[in-house]
């Protein structure tokens, strides 16, 4: 049996479209610092992402870039600094100059605008994959069922898995179910998707059907934060290459520019181990 | 699927026709020596099971309907008792840990007689006798589903939490960076996923539900144990409690029997979509033959 690859294709016209963007930059983090008990992970990163615009963090492991992007949809707590997408500060609120943590459900309805993709999938195993999808739509924004049905299917024609509407994430490959939760995370119309490591969990004949989704969604002018070390993805459609190390960025550029002529030993040092 | 283990014991026809052949050998011997003070009657248990009166069908809704009130009662309690021993906010974690700590480090006997005679002579709260749809609901079956229940919920909660516990926290990952409040995440995600785990445990409980309505004898509720005792103590099968407490525990096996179908029912529901074969049946169940060892569960995270 061959696999023949399915292209993935107009994702965004299948929820219609992203939503207007409220100005040029999508994320700005200032000076973020983050502390898991006496364990200082995040030490004043900073970082701006603008609209449409790619970026691909990478680091070692242990570095922080998990924890960063967790914590631009509130999955973290931060201890100082800012983080504020589409304008708006994220998880907080601020009174006085102080930070005090946000009510629930304003939270949750920031994270609606953010999609966000995990390692490991992640996908609710009660629900086959097109309620999946629907969930979030459904009983968050409200949608009507026949609407958000049509669009979840619309979405699964687009990610290659139509046959699999009616199927349990549990019986599909690690591929399918992480093309699955990209379009949940697409059905939700997030002005910005957050991308966890979401090819390091599945085996290496899987992460290409992942990534050809990945693209297709760049090229489509999603803005979107990936950490990955898949080289090649960054290589091809990657804006800016960010490294972080030790909670902060250290270096960032064009990828061809920071994986051809890096300029800090650190950033030589971990490129020479993964390239 | 791989990775399953099934406990496979030979043979389970044999087991089954070996166990009833005992007991008939058994009680044959009983009744044959009737040389002793004791004359069996045997119409008794007969009669108790076949042509039950009226007042051994009532017992027999007392037991059930009482058992699956209280049941209700501690799945609500066990549920919001869960919740508050996971929460954030401290006085909803400690007011659960004490109550768990009181219902589950006390007698249910002395909470029942607490809970009724206590409140009762103190006149701190005298249950009143409700009239619902036409039927009278006397106060001593309330105070008993109420101390059945309330006990029940102090597992129930250890019971949900162990559940809630068991599922991955990526599920309430995913659920919020949906953007789903933590209410609605614990309600459509977490919990569905909770009751897999939890409906084995919980067909225990309400097995132990049914026998242990029996309790409320102190309070003079007529359920089935009850019943039975009366009909030991005074009119025509006075002691006779051979053959009377033979047909009680026949018909308490009778209604943990046929929980133990429904368990098996729902056990299959909860099932979809998790693949693998299906849980054991009725047979399985009934006489152990196929039970499940329960897959690994995957966790690995990233950080």
């Amino acid at each position: 049996m061959s696999y023949v690859a399915h292209q993935p294709h107009d994702l965004l016209e299948a929820v219609g479209g992203i939503p207007l963007p409220e100005g040029d930059v999508v994320v700005e983090a200032r000076d973020v610092h983050k502390y898991f008990g006496r364990l200082h992970v995040l030490k004043g990163l900073s970082m701006t992402v603008k609209r449409q615009e790619v970026v691909v963090v990478i680091g070692a492991s242990g570095s922080g870039k998990t924890t960063f992007i967790r914590c631009i949809n509130h999955l973290e707590k931060i201890q100082s600094g800012r983080i504020f997408v589409n304008g708006h500060l994220i998880g907080y609120r601020e009174e006085n100059g102080r930070l005090r943590e946000d009510r629930e459900r304003n939270i949750a309805a920031q994270r609606a605008e953010i999609g966000m993709v995990f390692q490991r999938f992640n996908l609710f195993p009660h629900m086959t994959a097109l309620e999946n999808i629907i969930e979030a739509p459904l009983r968050v924004r409200g949608m009507p069922e026949a609407q958000a049905r049509e669009m979840g299917l619309a979405l699964l024609e687009r990610v290659g898995l139509s046959v699999k509407a009616d199927v349990y994430p549990g019986r599909l490959s690690g591929g399918q179910q992480q093309r699955v939760a990209i379009a949940r995370a697409l059905a939700m119309k997030p002005a910005l998707m957050l991308f966890d490591e979401p090819t390091s969990a599945l085996d290496p004949e899987m992460i290409g059907e992942v990534l050809d989704v990945m693209k297709e969604l760049a090229r489509e002018g999603m803005t979107m934060i990936v950490v990955s070390h898949e080289m090649g993805f960054a290589r091809e459609v990657a804006d800016r290459v960010v490294f972080v190390d030790d909670g902060m960025v250290l270096e960032e550029g064009k990828p061809d520019v920071i994986f051809a002529n890096p300029q800090l030993q650190r950033t030589q040092a971990f490129l020479s181990k993964i390239l | 699927m791989k990775g399953r283990t099934w406990i496979t014991r030979p043979r389970p026809a044999i087991v089954l026709v070996g166990a009833v052949l005992l007991l008939i050998v058994l009680l044959s011997g009983c009744s044959a020596r009737q040389g002793g003070t004791y004359i069996y009657d045997w119409s008794i248990f007969w009669n108790s099971i076949f042509r039950p009166s009226a007042r051994i069908l009532n017992g027999i809704w007392l037991t059930v309907s009482i058992a699956i009130t209280g049941q209700i009662i501690g799945i609500v309690l066990g549920v919001f008792g869960a919740l508050g021993r996971l929460a954030k906010f401290r006085p909803a974690r400690y007011l659960a840990n004490f109550y768990v700590w009181i219902f589950r480090g006390t007698p249910l006997l002395v909470q029942i007689m607490f809970l009724y005679y206590g409140l009762l002579v103190t006149h701190i709260y005298t249950w009143p006798d409700i009239v619902v749809l036409g039927i009278t609901l006397p106060s001593a079956i309330q105070a008993g589903i109420f101390a059945l229940g309330v006990n029940e919920g102090a597992y129930m909660t250890e019971i949900v939490r162990a559940g809630i516990l068991s599922v991955d926290v990526g599920q309430l990952e995913a659920a919020r960076s949906l953007g789903m409040t933590y209410p609605m995440a614990m309600r459509r995600i977490v919990l569905p996923q909770a009751a897999r785990v939890i409906v084995p445990p919980l067909g225990n409980e309400f097995n132990n539900m049914l026998k242990t309505t029996s309790l409320l004898v102190v309070v003079a509720v007529p359920e089935l144990f009850v019943t039975f005792n009366q009909l030991n103590g005074s009119g025509p099968a006075s002691f006779h409690p051979f053959e009377l407490f033979l047909a009680c525990a026949v018909w308490f096996l009778l209604l943990t029997t046929i929980w133990s179908i429904i368990q098996g029912f729902i056990e299959r529901r909860l099932g979809r979509g998790y693949g693998g074969e299906r849980p054991p049946g009725l047979f399985d169940r009934l006489f152990g033959t196929r039970l499940r060892i329960d897959e690994p569960v995957i966790v690995a995270r990233g950080r």
